[in-house]
């Protein structure tokens, strides 16, 4: 501990119990574990010397942003050091002729685009997080977001990146140069769930703003034609800016927390944008609420103004934070399904919320048949959180049977790390360690992440409760 | 499988195995791996092996040209499912069957297999709008040096379980595992595409029109610059009379009918304040020819040299100047800083090819980017650091490959930094 105070200071160092709980776990709560010490490192050169001292001592350490994952990404599985990485939050750079920006990792997401306003530029990856969410934690789990059905999700948008390797030692991935001669290692760190090293600085790629925006809303009268309109649009050539689905649970308290005016008997909502040139917004609008009208939506109604727009926006990525009104807990799921399996997903949630008797809304990207059920209980009450578990795994399942995957943005983190047998088999599992073991081969970097560590023989035992500690074992 | 000869290229002769399965091919290297252990060249059209250092004639070459199987293809989740031994025009022609495409400019795109373009990170000048390879892989069957047969990825367009190998197989070179399948991210095709051709007196004024063009009310897919010897050879090879005697900056942009006819009026006024000698523009039939023409002109032809470099965008120009000063045919995909240069016949000793080749690559030093060699004489590879300066990464990425291929079987001759 003394030799830590030594490199980050007193305040840069929390040691007491009580301070420690805040970091216990991140947005997946139903497995806490506290750290034993978390340190707030504010250059490279800090981070170099904690993993060094972390390695002489044989301690695990992890790296966390703002906490905001949804999988256990930064969970302390075992203790050891936690390096928060939110005192190194400088935009170093920002170059508009090359469309770069140098970062650090605990830059909070949105900032980045906020500082570039007016620029004519931003930075694409929005995840509805990003008022909170750092671009080193999106980094970690290659975070998506409404936006990224046309721009790409966060990996799109890197360049490079320097990295304090779990040795200790400093590398400079990639650079605001593309194609440097070379594997695209750049491309493999991003989504690593922090497993291959701490990232201290990032260069992304800048988006040039589109010219104009039209957000749209479809009504309907039930979930079925809102997933059909979403299969329709994408099987029709149109790639929208975003395509989002809210049914009428989250719009019920969406609705109560900002008073946007939605209807509260319709049975779902699709929020739909278009961007791009203004000459070609408005044919592709009307293109889309055709689409709409010809699945059966009772009506689409258009933003009119950036105001509406931006509370239309609002609603939609704090829906999370609305739904305290409804339940004290909630736990998110993140599967993915082809596009044109939306409607069967959809139809298999709402069965597996009457059989488990667990409330399920749904408010999700539609776009890229990344689903986001949300079931709804009470922590406190262990029996219903059996029930949540066995419900999610059913969906999750069912994701997998239907071709798809079971995290599209959150990541495997702890939470997911026994559907990996699930979805790869045991040489794909093999490759990874391998490619784990020649960047981190000590292990000492967030570990028991990712990949079920146990081996072949022991894996398929692992339960979905401590899934972290299970697959540890 | 019994090896046969085959003919690498006028001058070379491996022997060959030819699977038609990616069991069978996972089989033969296994049984490779635990026997012979000779050196394994993945090969696919055969179009990128004037790249890394002579072949050593013992080694294998295996072909997966007989895995050319589209395994699904999902129009309407606007993805698909083929192996990789499928010839890029043929996928080409499958897509366009559901007006949809993937939007890489692949040279050679007859012969090249996916995997290929794959393994190569193959681009064009359209990369800048449309991306590359890495914004379009979802997901990946390959198999290892030991015979390993694995996937990554999987057939959804978000997916973030497990390791992104697909982004580790992408431009890998073949290097770390022979490409089987593919799962790809589709787009739909635009309406229509137009060219504008635009002429001036010097690099230096198309500079400054690409300055100004950062901050364009269009958005085009292309952006790039042509030397006049460059520009020659397009027209050449284009069949399409344009003005070539100066510098030229081509602009692409693609959408419907009404947004391109807005773009290319946006972009004549956009770059009118610099004067430009002519303007043209290249649209229906012509424009693709075009497109073929602007990616042909990186294969090496009977050149001495052809090398790639990367840079910062807005140090493109600079290295084309002194470039162009050397005799070189230049060509930028200037947005995305990427030179592609074929040295002059003048340039006929390794002597002389490597003080050139020197001279670039301290001005892309400068430039912070790098010079990779990507054709020359067999004889001189030995003179050369064909991959350029050291990039701080090698070292990493050969711990990688040291765990995934152990015994440097697959493609030896294209190790990074062994060079």
């Amino acid at each position: 501990m003394d030799a830590l105070r030594a490199i980050v200071g007193g305040d840069g160092i929390l040691v007491d119990r009580e301070e420690l709980l805040v970091y216990e776990c991140d947005g997946f709560t139903i497995e806490k574990n506290v750290p034993d010490v978390v340190v707030f490192p504010n250059s490279t050169e800090q981070v170099v010397a904690i993993v060094k001292l972390c390695n002489v001592h044989q301690v695990p350490f992890v790296p966390r942003g703002a906490g905001t994952s949804l999988a256990g990404g930064c969970l302390p599985v075992g203790g050891g050091v936690m390096i928060a990485l939110t005192r190194m939050r400088q935009i170093l750079e920002v170059n508009l002729r090359d469309r770069y920006a140098i970062v650090e990792p605990g830059l909070v997401n949105v900032h980045l685009t906020q500082h570039l306003k007016g620029s004519g530029y931003h930075y694409a990856p929005d995840p509805s997080s990003q008022g909170a969410c750092t671009i080193g934690g999106n980094f970690a789990t290659n975070s998506g977001g409404p936006h990224t059905l046309k721009y790409g999700v966060t990996v799109n948008h890197v360049l490079g990146a320097e990295i304090v390797m779990p040795d200790g030692s400093v590398v400079q991935l990639g650079g605001p140069v593309e194609d440097v001669p070379g594997y695209d290692l750049t491309g493999l760190f991003v989504g690593s769930e922090g497993t291959f090293g701490v990232c201290t600085k990032i260069i992304v790629r800048l988006t040039r703003d589109p010219a104009a925006f039209r957000t749209m809303l479809g009504i309907f009268n039930s979930v079925q034609d809102a997933t059909q309109t979403i299969s329709n649009i994408i099987g029709a050539g149109i790639v929208p800016a975003a395509l989002e689905l809210m049914d009428q649970g989250i719009i019920e308290a969406v609705e109560a927390a900002f008073h946007f005016g939605f209807p509260l008997d319709a049975a779902a909502v699709l929020l739909i944008e278009v961007d791009g040139l203004e000459v070609t917004v408005d044919e592709e609008a009307r293109k889309i609420v055709d689409l709409c009208q010809n699945a059966g939506a009772r009506e689409v109604r258009a933003a009119n103004s950036t105001k509406e727009r931006l509370l239309l926006w609002k609603c939609r990525k704090q829906a999370f934070g609305a739904i305290g009104r409804l339940s004290p807990s909630y736990c998110t799921q993140d599967g993915v399904v082809p596009r044109t399996k939306l409607p069967e997903v959809l139809d298999f949630i709402i069965a597996v919320g009457v059989r488990h008797d667990i409330r399920i809304v749904n408010v999700f990207h539609a776009g890229d048949g990344n689903i986001h059920p949300i079931l709804l209980f009470d922590e406190r009450n262990a029996e219903q959180v059996q029930r949540v578990l066995a419900a999610s795994d059913e969906i999750l399942n069912k994701c997998i049977d239907l071709g798809g995957s079971v995290t599209g943005e959150h990541g495997i983190g702890v939470e997911k790390i026994s559907f990996m047998n699930k979805l790869f088999a045991p040489a794909d599992l093999e490759v990874m360690e391998s490619v784990r073991h020649a960047f981190n081969p000590a292990g000492l970097c967030s570990p028991m992440k990712m990949l079920p560590t146990a081996g072949a023989c022991g894996t398929e035992q692992i339960e979905r409760v401590l899934p972290g500690r299970k697959a540890a074992l | 499988m019994i090896p046969k000869p085959t003919a690498m290229s006028p001058a070379f002769t491996t022997d060959e195995v030819l699977p038609a399965t990616q069991t069978e091919l996972s089989r033969w290297i296994q049984e490779n791996a635990m026997g012979a252990a000779r050196s394994i060249y993945p090969a696919g059209g055969r179009t990128a092996f004037h790249f890394g250092r002579p072949l050593d004639l013992s080694g294998i070459t295996v072909c997966t040209t007989n895995l050319s199987k589209v395994i699904d293809y999902p129009a309407r989740d606007m993805t698909i499912t083929v192996e990789a031994g499928i010839r890029f025009d043929e996928l080409t022609k499958v897509l366009q069957t559901e007006r949809q495409r993937l939007p890489i400019d692949v040279p050679q795109a007859h012969r090249a297999t996916l995997g290929g373009v794959v393994a190569t990170n193959a681009s064009g000048s359209r990369r800048f709008g449309m991306g590359t390879m890495r914004d379009y892989v979802i997901g990946v069957t390959a198999v290892d040096a030991s015979g390993r047969l694995f996937k990554a990825g999987g057939r959804v367009v978000k997916n973030v379980a497990g390791y992104d190998l697909c982004k580790m197989l992408v431009g890998s070179q073949g290097s770390l595992a022979v490409i089987t399948q593919l799962t790809l991210k589709l787009r739909p095709d635009p309406e229509t595409s137009v060219v504008l051709w635009a002429s001036f007196d010097g690099l230096q004024t198309i500079d400054r029109a690409l300055e100004r063009l950062t901050l364009s009310a269009a958005r085009p897919v292309a952006l790039d610059v042509l030397d006049s010897r460059a520009a020659a050879a397009v027209a050449a090879e284009a069949g399409i009379d344009l003005p070539v005697n100066r510098p030229v900056l081509c602009i692409g942009v693609e959408g419907t009918n009404r947004e391109t006819a807005w773009q290319i009026e946006e972009l004549k006024a956009e770059i009118a304040p610099f004067n430009p000698h002519e303007m043209l523009c290249v649209a229906d039939s012509h424009v693709t020819k075009l497109w073929f023409a602007l990616t042909e002109l990186q294969v090496p032809s009977d050149d001495p040299l052809t090398f790639k470099a990367n840079l910062l965008p807005s140090h493109t120009i600079a290295f084309m100047e002194q470039a162009d000063r050397s005799g070189c045919a230049l060509q930028a995909h200037a947005a995305s800083g990427i030179v592609v240069g074929h040295f002059p016949d003048t340039v006929s000793t390794p002597a002389a090819a490597v003080a050139l080749l020197a001279q670039l690559r301290e001005l892309a030093r400068k430039c912070r980017g790098n010079v990779v060699v990507s054709h020359c004489d067999e004889s001189w590879k030995g003179e050369m650091p064909l991959w350029g300066d050291c990039e701080p990464g090698w070292p990493l990425m050969q711990k990688l490959k040291r765990e995934l291929d152990p015994r440097n079987l697959l493609n030896p001759h294209l190790s990074f930094g062994a060079v």
